[in-house]
């Protein structure tokens, strides 16, 4: 279960008279079970690169290999199927669904994969539960917090039990100890679920618990190290 | 399932829009269902009004008589004939006439009258004839005297009991003469029926016009009026292959099928409008919900909704504004409309007046149908279908990665 990613470029407006390299030339390689920062400053490049990795954009050149196969070979349909079954997504401002419940909003992706309600229901519940969120479950997003809302969207990422899960700028718009909370949570389901984590962040305290951090700049790879 | 649970809730974020779209919805299908089922409601009174009074709602009539109104052209007045007729479903009355003119004379002075032969007992049912006389009463089956209008005898100058001579041509170029006396006086709204109808027996006129058992025509008249044309079709398998031609109301009072046509046009025309007013609000809201949302539906594809499913997402949202409208409409529109078939609206003034001295209840009735709540139905479907066309093509075409920024126009 690995990522390889080659030669990885996108240009938007390519044909225009100012293109913008928002990735040039990426090689890359994550393995199963990391927990990997991407940092770098706005316009660098990050979120291009989550999507491009997760399935949601499409490569101007190079490739993206998921164990060894091509993601641009497959077509819209077998792409969101790919999403909705390997890849967990966690988006800077939660992007929970306003009228479902914490509950039925971890729910709702494992129905999309056909699942019983049954199971549905005991893995959205250990899930919010391994979250801190047993006694919240049942409040909509709008009477949650920030850092809620944002467990309860790490608990629907996971809850398909994807390869990977992408995480945008995760803690943008938490507080301290909100984020650090947060990434406890990350961390731990990362080591006990075996998922790989790749987020993208510019917060130092994020960088500081990340096990390897790509560092990007105008859209290329400036750095990579473990720590 | 979920995507109908998701669907019901996301209505209720914007409950005001919801309801006041679902509202529009309810008052044009109630007010198009009101004004079409008391259309529907006043034609079929007229055309049964008018039918009893002169036509009936369907003829046999030979094949020529409508161009020549000649006593030539005339059908068997058999039971052997007529039973092909009487053998059929939803037919109400049968009643054989015979149509003729004639010079009528009283003293030194005559006019031209239109004769007309019928079975009194048969024609009272159907058009209360004997309501009419003002003097005297109504004939029998068999009797030597006549009727005729209020008008006629005035100008004539003859009361009840003077003798009228009625002279002609019968059947095969037969003098058609006899002397009858006048058994009673009939009053019609109709000035120019008024002054010129002699009503005497069937069996008076076949012998006067020397037509033996022949009828001019044999009047039908069904339970219902949708069922002429149905009727008229059985009629015209059942009497294939005789010279017999099956004419409709809408033949025989080609005026009156055009005034109707033109009226309903005019309350179709108002329908649509009204429609298409609530349409633009309509595709408003399904616009709006679909816009608002195009980050939020970037999401869903994103983590792993089938595009096809989302498509359904905003169908089902759609349909259940529409749905709510629509039973919010029936809801306001089937006790109103029960009510008012039940106690129907009363004419005052000239209308009423007219419809009075014709011997018709000044009443406009309300049509209960089916087919009527159905075509509203359907109306609105459409609607919500044309609206939810460009919403779809958007969504169709929605760009994750340009939703996810939220740009809208990606
Ligand atoms: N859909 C797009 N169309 C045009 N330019 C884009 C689009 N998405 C991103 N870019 C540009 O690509 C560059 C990289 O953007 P992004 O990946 O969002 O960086 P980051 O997430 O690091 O802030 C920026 O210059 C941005 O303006
Ligand atoms: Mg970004």
């Amino acid at each position: 279960m690995s990522i390889a990613i080659n030669k990885l470029t996108k240009t938007y407006h390519a044909d225009s008279e100012f293109p913008v390299h928002a990735v040039q030339n990426v090689d890359l390689e994550i393995n199963s079970g990391e927990f990997v920062a991407v940092m770098g400053p706005s316009g660098s490049g990050k979120t291009t690169l989550l999507n491009l990795i997760g399935g949601i954009d499409t490569p101007s050149s190079g490739s993206v290999m998921i164990d060894g196969k091509d993601i641009a070979e497959l077509n819209e349909r077998q792409l969101i199927g790919f999403r909705r079954d390997h890849v967990g997504f966690i988006f800077q401002d939660y992007s929970l669904l306003p009228v479902l419940t914490a509950l039925e909003n971890v729910e709702f992706v494992m129905q999309l994969q056909g699942l019983s309600s049954a199971e549905c229901r005991r893995r959205a519940t250990e899930l919010l539960t391994k979250v801190g969120l047993a006694a919240q479950m049942h409040k909509v997003p709008a009477k949650l917090s920030g850092g809620q809302q944002q467990r309860v969207a790490v608990a629907r990422a996971l809850a398909p039990r994807p390869r990977f899960v992408m995480a945008d700028e995760p803690t943008a718009n938490l507080d301290a100890q909100s984020t650090a909370e947060l990434l406890d949570i990350m961390q731990q389901l990362n080591s006990e679920e075996g998922t790989t984590f790749i987020f993208s962040t510019h917060d130092q305290r994020v960088i500081k618990r990340a096990k390897r951090v790509i560092v990007f700049e105008d859209g290329q790879l400036k750095q990579d190290q473990c720590q | 399932m979920m995507l109908f649970k998701l669907g019901w809730r996301n209505l209720w974020r914007q409950k005001r829009r919801t309801l006041i779209t679902a509202f529009a919805i309810a008052l044009a299908l109630f007010l198009s269902l009101f004004m079409r089922s008391m259309q529907e409601g006043a034609y079929q009174n007229n055309i049964d009004n008018s039918a009893r009074f002169a036509t009936g709602l369907l003829q046999l009539q030979h094949p020529d008589f409508s161009d020549s109104q000649s006593i030539e052209d005339i059908l068997p007045g058999s039971d052997e004939f007529i039973a092909a007729a009487k053998s059929l479903d939803h037919i109400s009355f049968i009643l054989p006439r015979i149509e003729s003119f004639a010079l009528a004379a009283a003293g030194d002075k005559s006019k031209g009258v239109a004769v007309i032969g019928a079975v009194p007992s048969l024609e009272q049912p159907y058009s209360g004839i004997g309501d009419k006389v003002v003097a005297g009463e109504l004939l029998k089956d068999v009797d030597e005297g006549v009727m005729i209008g209020q008008g006629l005898a005035d100008w004539l100058k003859v009361e009840l009991g003077d003798e009228l001579v009625l002279y002609g041509q019968g059947y095969r170029g037969q003098t058609a003469a006899g002397l009858y006396p006048i058994k009673a006086i009939v009053r019609f709204p109709l000035p120019q029926l008024d002054k010129r109808l002699v009503y005497l027996p069937l069996s008076s006129a076949q012998q006067l016009f020397s037509t033996g058992e022949q009828v001019t025509a044999w009047v039908l008249h069904t339970d219902e009026i949708a069922q002429v044309a149905r009727v008229k079709q059985q009629l015209i398998q059942a009497y294939a292959g005789q010279a017999v031609n099956v004419r409709d109301w809408l033949q025989m009072a080609p005026q009156m099928a055009q005034q109707i046509a033109m009226d309903k046009a005019g309350g179709v025309f108002m329908m649509y409008l009204l429609y298409g007013i609530v349409g633009f609000g309509l595709f408003a809201t399904i616009l709006m919900m679909t816009l608002e949302r195009q980050r939020e539906f970037a999401v869903m594809l994103a983590t792993g909704l089938q595009r096809v499913k989302l498509l359904q997402l905003i169908v089902i949202e759609s349909s259940l504004i529409a749905l709510l409208g629509m039973l919010m409409g029936l809801a306001l529109a089937i006790p109103l409309i029960g009510y008012f078939y039940f106690n129907p609206i009363e004419l005052t003034g000239d209308t009423a007046q007219v419809m009075l001295d014709m011997g018709w209840e000044p009443i406009v009735p309300m049509s209960v149908s089916m087919q009527l709540a159905v075509d509203q139905l359907l109306v609105v479907s459409l609607l919500m279908l044309i609206c939810l066309l460009y919403p779809l093509w958007r969504a169709y075409h929605l760009d994750v990665v340009s939703g996810l920024k939220g740009d809208q126009h990606g």
